[in-house]
C-alpha cells in the first residue's frame, strides 16, 4: 500500500509539473503585449519598454522560464502585473470562496443524486422517471442550468438574489446548479452498487436472519456505495476547486474561476499561471485523498490495480 | 431525431438570414425583442433578427462541431493509445504521462488559454475540443491494446514477421472499432455542450455568427424581459445532446461489455 501511494504521489507531481510547463509555454505564445494591457493609453515606446524591463519580459524565454520555475519551487507564484500584489495573496481568499461553493455543490450532488438512485432502486415504477431526469441534466451544459435557475428563482419568483457576490443567500443557486448537473453520476453509482449488493449472498443472509429492512439498507447495502462515491466526490472537489468557471461567471461568484477569466482578458500571466497550477494541484490532490480514503473504507481496493 | 437536426443543419438557409436586422418591424415600438408570431415563429432577438433563422444556423454550427471534433479527437486519442500500448518502453511512458497531463488539465481554463492563441470561429472550437478531448479515448484504446497484445492472433502475426504498423492496422484496429463507436456519441454530446460553453464565455464562435452558446449569452442580457431568447437555444442543446446520448445507449445495449454503465438503468 505504501508503494502504491508513493507511485501515485510521484505521478501526481509529474502531472502538475507537466500542466505548469504547458501553461507557461502556451501563455507565451498567446499574442498580445502585457505591457500594453498594463498601460493601455501609454503612447511612448519608452514607457512600454520600461514596463517590459521591470517585468523581465525583455529577457529570453528560457531565462524567464528558469526564473519562474525557480521561484515556483520556493512556493512563490510571482506578482500580478495588473493588481500589484502577490499572486498567492490574490488566489488565497478566492480559493476559499470557491471552496465553499465546491463543498456546497458536492453536498447538493450527493443529496440529489443519492435520493434519485435510492428511489429508482427501491421503487421500480420510478425508474423511467429517474432515467429521464438523469439524461436531461447529463445533456445540459452547466451554464444553461444555471441561467434557467436564475430565470425561475431570481427573475420570476424573486426568491434568490440576481446580482452576484459571495454570501449565504448567493450560494444557493450556484450550488444547486452544480448539484443538478452532477447528480446523474451519483444516482448511477448508487443504483448500480445497490443492485449489486441487494442480489448478494450477505444481504440474503441478513434477510434470512430476520434483520429489519431498514437496518439491512443502511448497514449492508448503502455501505457498499461509499467506496465508489468517495472516488467521485474526490474527483468533483478537485475539479470544482480548479475553478467552476462557467458557474462563477453566470452567478458572478467571486472565486478562482472568475479570477482566471478576468486575468486572461488582462493578459495577467502570473495570475493565470497561478490559477492553472493551483487548479491542477487541487485535481491531483483530491483524487489522491479519495484513493487513500477508499483504501481505508474498502479493503478490497488496497492492492495495486493491474 | 438526430436526422431532423441534420436536416435543419443542412437546410439552415431556408429559414431566412440569421444576420438580417429588421430594426423597424423586428422590434416592439419600445425597442424590445418580439415574442412569437407568424412572421417570426420564434420571435426576434434584441437586434431584431429572426430567432428561428439564428437557431437553424446555431444548430448547423453545433452539428458540424459534433461531427468533426468527434472524429478528430477520437482519431488522435486512438493513435496515441495505440502507439503507447503497442511500442511500450519509453514511447509508452511519455505518451501515457502526457495523457495523465491531459486528464489533469482544468478543462475550461485550458480552453480559454488556447482560445487566446487563435481567432474566433469554427476551427478554433474544433482545435480546442480536439486538444482537450483526446486523452480519454487514448486511455480507453491503451487499455484495450494491452488486453489484446498477447492474444494468440497478435503474437502469431508477429512471429510471421509482420511489421508493427501492419499488425496495428490489420489486427488491432478492428477490435478498437466497437469500443470507439460506442464511445463516440457520448464524445459528440460532450463536444456540443463544450462548444456552447466556449461560445458562451466568448472563447468559441463569436457573434454575429450564430452558435447556440452565443445565442444563450445574448439571451442572458434579456433574461428579465425576453426569456425565450434563453430558452429556445437551451431546448435545442438539450434535444441534440439528448439524442446523442440515446444513440449511445442504443449502441451500449448491443455491446455486452459496456451494458453495465447504461444511463437507462438495467
Amino acid at each position: 500500500m505504501a508503494r502504491t501511494l508513493i507511485r501515485r504521489v510521484a505521478f501526481g507531481v509529474i502531472a502538475v509539473l507537466g500542466v505548469a510547463v504547458l501553461a507557461f509555454l502556451l501563455e507565451f505564445v498567446v499574442p498580445g503585449d502585457p505591457a500594453r494591457a498594463i498601460a493601455p493609453r501609454a503612447q511612448s515606446a519608452a514607457v512600454l519598454e520600461n514596463i517590459r524591463i521591470q517585468l523581465h519580459l525583455n529577457r529570453p524565454l528560457i531565462v524567464q522560464f528558469l526564473d519562474y520555475f525557480g521561484e515556483l519551487f520556493r512556493g512563490n507564484l510571482g506578482t500580478s502585473y495588473v493588481q500589484r500584489q502577490s499572486v498567492t495573496s490574490l488566489i488565497g481568499p478566492r480559493l476559499l470562496t470557491t471552496g465553499w461553493l465546491a463543498l456546497a455543490g458536492v453536498i447538493a450532488e450527493v443529496i440529489i443524486g443519492g435520493t434519485l438512485g435510492i428511489l429508482s432502486t427501491l421503487y421500480p415504477r420510478l425508474r423511467a422517471a429517474v432515467a429521464a431526469v438523469n439524461l436531461t441534466f447529463l445533456a445540459l451544459p452547466q451554464f444553461v442550468v444555471g441561467l434557467v435557475l436564475l430565470l425561475i428563482f431570481g427573475f420570476r419568483l424573486h426568491m434568490a438574489p440576481v446580482t452576484g457576490g459571495a454570501g449565504p443567500a448567493e450560494i444557493v443557486l450556484p450550488a444547486l446548479t452544480l448539484g443538478l448537473v452532477g447528480a446523474p453520476w451519483y444516482s448511477q453509482i448508487v443504483a448500480d452498487q445497490m443492485a449489486d449488493s441487494l442480489s448478494s449472498a450477505y444481504v440474503r443472509t441478513a434477510v434470512a436472519k430476520g434483520l429489519p429492512d431498514r437496518y439491512i439498507l443502511w448497514r449492508h447495502v448503502l455501505r457498499n456505495v461509499l467506496s465508489p462515491a468517495i472516488t467521485m466526490i474526490g474527483m468533483d472537489l478537485g475539479a470544482y476547486l480548479s475553478g467552476v468557471v462557467t458557474v462563477e461567471v453566470v452567478f458572478g461568484w467571486p472565486g478562482i474561476g472568475l479570477l482566471a477569466v478576468n486575468s486572461l482578458q488582462n493578459l495577467d500571466r502570473p495570475v493565470v499561471m497561478g490559477t492553472v497550477i493551483v487548479g491542477a494541484i487541487a485535481v491531483v490532490l483530491f483524487n489522491l485523498i479519495a484513493d487513500v480514503l477508499r483504501m481505508y473504507v474498502d479493503p478490497r481496493t488496497r492492492e495495486e490495480p493491474a | 431525431m438526430l436526422g431532423v437536426f441534420a436536416a435543419i443543419a443542412i437546410a439552415a438557409p431556408v429559414f431566412g438570414s440569421p444576420l438580417h436586422q429588421n430594426l423597424i418591424g423586428g422590434l416592439t415600438p419600445t425597442g424590445l425583442p418580439l415574442g412569437m408570431s407568424w412572421a417570426h415563429p420564434l420571435g426576434t432577438d434584441a437586434l431584431g433578427r429572426s430567432e428561428l433563422a439564428r437557431l437553424a444556423f446555431g444548430i448547423r454550427t453545433s452539428m458540424i462541431v459534433a461531427i468533426v471534433s468527434n472524429v478528430t479527437s477520437i482519431a488522435l486519442g486512438a493513435a496515441v493509445g495505440m502507439a503507447a500500448g503497442f511500442f511500450r518502453g519509453p514511447v509508452e511512458a511519455v505518451l501515457m504521462r502526457l495523457t495523465d497531463v491531459g486528464l489533469a488539465l482544468p478543462y475550461t481554463l485550458a480552453a480559454l488559454v488556447i482560445a487566446g492563441l487563435m481567432t474566433a470561429g469554427l476551427t478554433r472550437v474544433i482545435v480546442i475540443i480536439t486538444a482537450l478531448f483526446w486523452a480519454y479515448p487514448a486511455r480507453l484504446v491503451y487499455g484495450e491494446v494491452l488486453r489484446l497484445r498477447h492474444r494468440g492472433f497478435v503474437e502469431a502475426s508477429e512471429a510471421m514477421g509482420a511489421s508493427g504498423v501492419s499488425i496495428a492496422a490489420r489486427h488491432l484496429a478492428p477490435h478498437m472499432f466497437p469500443l470507439l463507436v460506442t464511445y463516440s456519441p457520448l464524445n459528440a454530446a460532450s463536444a456540443v455542450v463544450f462548444e456552447a460553453t466556449l461560445s458562451y464565455l466568448g472563447a468559441g464562435i463569436n457573434p454575429p455568427t450564430a452558435s447556440l452558446g452565443n445565442m444563450i449569452s445574448d439571451g442572458q442580457s434579456a433574461l428579465s424581459y425576453a426569456p425565450h431568447l434563453l430558452l429556445v437555444p437551451a431546448v435545442a442543446i438539450l434535444l441534440i445532446t439528448m439524442s446523442f446520448l440515446l444513440i449511445g445507449e442504443g449502441l451500449k445495449a448491443r455491446n455486452p461489455d459496456l451494458k453495465r454503465v447504461s444511463w437507462l438503468g438495467r
